[in-house]
């Protein structure tokens, strides 16, 4: 039997006094492609906010590796990729290569430097550079490596984030939009390399996306949510429009 | 006898060796006599710490707090007079190490975003100032106009002893957490799920912060702060490729206008403090001129879509 990554039990979040999330159950074993869906307002990214520890919840409980969020020992275990295009500052000078090796960094080793200035200290090597290498391959970023991140294009900048996460060495990845303000080519390179890290590498992957057809062809698992689950089940027996409608209560406004 | 005495008595026989290579009449003094030693030497250390420091307030968008902190630590000057201290910067150290902690939380907790906590605390701490010192019947006195304006040469053993510490403590800090400090401001949610400890590295970098602020209040004075903390560290972003390169531009510039400005307020009898502005404001617009004209002969755009 595979293991349990995520375990989700009648999780409800309450925010500014308005229902965003009621009874969520849900359980995600190692090696799936999970990807939720939903209308914005739907609670997706509250669920995943959620799920890290970093709102408050009403009720219900949440386990990862069989910790509560924000455990110590998830530390190096979550791979958080944030909605990249918008999240990460413009004006700021930094290359992919310095990015990734950030993602290297926990509370562990923060106050270790390896390179004073640029110039290595061998005596003082962490063995950070080996991963970061590795993470810059895995995501094929080798020939932009030393470019300012504000340099590159959506998908590439995408890249880098995951390429951070990566660089963590994390075994389950949570993606918030990934796909949001990136041309179709880009998109589907990038479905194809989460494809081969949960593959190849055995990563779990858990991605919030509003992109239903992109997700139907990439994701293994489809969750559909709207405050609570509508649909949970293999992306091939994802509902047809009309019976979604019917799971999500909509009322045929033409009537018979 | 403290660090900063110490320092000079180790650096000083070099001073005084390279002093009388240098150009201009009354500039070599700053290498032959103690008192000028003083100056540049506080002037030095304030500057590699403000280039490390600025690189950071500029990209957690806090390019004001330099100045908002001086402001504030010229209320507590003006507190430290009214209570007859003979250091009166401790005191400056103390309200503005508060103020830049209680900024940070503001900001944080986002009860105030931007700027406008910052601008509150300097305001408020200023206004409080000169209201105490009008109260106590001092006025502005002369010794004020320097903690204002900046005079290096006001400079004692004791203030460089102060600066001298300040600064290598805050270098040293600086250099443990600037990993960190960078994933925290890069991305702090991505941090904070990685493990770092957000908000305790943010305190301490406000801590450093205010420390900094008041040790550069003497050497370039209240109104200028500034100059040095993020002018240098902006000329450094037009043309810096990473962010590595960009800390080691960042402390070419800030010690090139530092030296220039010395020079240049020695020769021409100006201030020190409104002369190193100036020079580093000068450098900033070449370099900026400069980077126009070069993008325009090579055909590429000055604002390219992508990095908008």
């Amino acid at each position: 039997m595979k293991k349990q990554i995520l375990d989700v039990c009648d999780l409800s979040v309450v925010r500014s006094g308005k229902v965003i999330i009621r009874d969520v159950c849900l359980t995600i074993n190692e090696g799936e492609f999970v990807a939720i869906v939903g209308p914005n307002g739907g609670g997706k990214s509250t669920f995943l906010l959620a799920i890290l520890g970093l709102l408050k919840t009403r009720s219900g409980t949440i386990e990862i590796y069989g910790h509560p969020p924000m455990s110590r020992k998830l530390h190096r275990k979550i791979g958080w990729v944030s909605q990249a295009a918008s999240h990460l500052p413009k004006d700021v000078k930094i290359t992919v290569r310095e990015l990734v090796k950030l993602g290297t960094l926990h509370s562990g080793n923060m106050f270790d430097f390896d390179e004073i200035f640029g110039i290595p200290v061998p005596i003082l090597n962490t063995g950070r550079n080996e991963k970061v290498n590795q993470a810059i391959r895995m995501t094929g970023l080798e020939a932009v490596q030393n470019t300012p991140v504000a340099r590159l294009s959506g998908g590439q900048r995408q890249r880098a984030v995951i390429a951070r996460a990566l660089a963590t060495e994390s075994d389950f990845i949570l993606l918030d939009e990934p796909l949001v303000g990136i041309d179709p080519e880009s998109r589907n390179s990038l479905l194809k390399l989460l494809d081969r890290l949960c593959h190849e590498q055995g990563k779990t992957i858990l991605m919030v996306s509003h992109d239903l057809t992109a997700m139907s062809r990439s994701a293994h698992r489809i969750v559909f949510l709207e405050e609570t689950i509508r649909f949970d089940g293999p992306t091939w027996s994802f509902p047809d429009m009309d019976k979604l409608a019917d799971l999500r209560g909509i009322a045929n406004v033409h009537g018979d | 006898m403290g660090i900063g005495v110490i320092m000079l008595d180790l650096t000083s026989p070099y001073l005084e060796w390279i002093g009388p290579m240098m150009p201009g009449e009354v500039f070599p003094y700053f290498f032959t006599m103690e008192m000028f030693q003083r100056a540049l030497l506080a002037a030095m250390a304030v500057t590699i710490v403000s280039g490390f420091l600025g690189s950071f307030l500029l990209i957690r968008n806090l390019s004001l707090i330099g100045d908002g902190l001086a402001h504030v630590s010229f209320g507590g000057v003006a507190v430290g007079i009214v209570l007859g201290s003979t250091s009166p910067l401790w005191y400056a150290l103390l309200f503005s190490t508060i103020s830049s902690i209680l900024i940070y939380e503001m900001q944080s907790r986002e009860i105030l975003t931007g700027d406008a906590s910052i601008a509150i605390f300097l305001t408020g701490m200023l206004a409080f100032g000169l209201v105490l010192l009008r109260i106590s019947g001092g006025g502005i006195t002369l010794d004020v106009e320097g903690y204002l304006f900046g005079n290096l040469l006001l400079i004692d053993s004791a203030d460089l002893d102060m600066i001298i510490t300040i600064s290598l403590i805050s270098f040293f800090t600086l250099i443990s957490i600037h990993s960190a400090l960078l994933a925290t401001t890069i991305d702090p949610l991505a941090a904070k799920i990685q493990g770092l400890p957000v908000r305790g590295i943010g305190q301490i970098f406000s801590v450093v912060t205010a420390m900094v602020v008041v040790s550069m209040v003497q050497v370039v004075g209240t109104l200028l702060v500034t100059a040095l903390l993020v002018t240098p560290a902006a000329t450094a972003q037009l043309i810096g490729r990473s962010f590595r390169s960009c800390l080691v531009l960042t402390q070419i510039f800030g010690f090139s206008s530092v030296i220039l400005g010395l020079y240049l307020s020695a020769e021409m009898d100006t201030g020190t403090g409104s002369m190193i502005a100036l020079v580093s404001a000068t450098i900033f617009a070449a370099v900026a001129i400069s980077k126009i004209i070069r993008s325009y002969t090579s055909g590429m755009r000055v604002y390219s879509l992508n990095e908008a």
